[in-house]
């Protein structure tokens, strides 16, 4: 009769686990639309460096602090693209410059 | 669609991106340690379907620009 009930109670645990966790997802709005997304993201970001905070004070050692880049790419992506643009553009006609130059130099050493 | 219109499209895509890839990854972890013996495929599958999601919500943010919504026909 037990050995009967103990796949069965496995069975149901395993589906309580997963499907509990299937609905944490689901309610904590990860598996919506974009927004709903993006807010759950900016929620953690808030969320985590007291979480992190009290987890350090429980353990009683500490992380070194996080350094402070100033470098944003979000701001320089358009600036970097540009100027990879021209680069691409200009750079046939800068290697044709060079490789005269480069010609008519060694040409005057071997005179 | 003008740029900053499009870059807080882009922002909110990536957010969206990385929280789909996130919980995906998570369930599958769970799917693959509860049912499936700790395989590899369904936290492949958790990350396949977390990116399919998110692409199609991304898609859906930057097509609705240029579709038109039934009321706004109506008024005119």
């Amino acid at each position: 009769m037990a050995a009967k009930i103990v796949p069965v109670l496995k069975l149901a645990a395993k589906v309580t686990i997963a499907g509990g966790a299937v609905y944490i997802a689901y309610d904590s709005g990860l598996l919506g639309g974009s927004e709903q997304g993006s807010e759950v993201l900016g929620k953690a970001k808030s969320a985590l460096p007291p979480a992190i905070d009290e987890w350090m004070k429980y353990f009683g050692f500490e992380l070194p602090a996080v350094p402070k880049i100033a470098f944003a790419p979000v701001e320089a992506w358009n600036s970097g693209v540009r100027s990879t643009i021209y680069t691409l553009s200009v750079g046939p006609t800068r290697v044709g410059e060079y490789t005269t130059q480069g010609m008519q130099y060694v040409k005057d050493l071997t005179k | 669609m003008s740029e900053k219109e499009l870059g807080k499209k882009l922002n909110k895509c990536f957010a969206d991106t990385a929280v789909k890839i996130g919980a995906g990854l998570g369930l599958g972890i769970v799917f693959s340690v509860v049912f499936f013996k700790r395989h590899t495929w369904p936290v492949a599958f958790g990350l396949g379907s977390g990116l399919g999601m998110a692409y199609s919500n991304c898609q859906t943010d930057l097509r609705s620009h240029y579709l038109h919504h039934s009321n706004t026909i109506k008024e005119q």
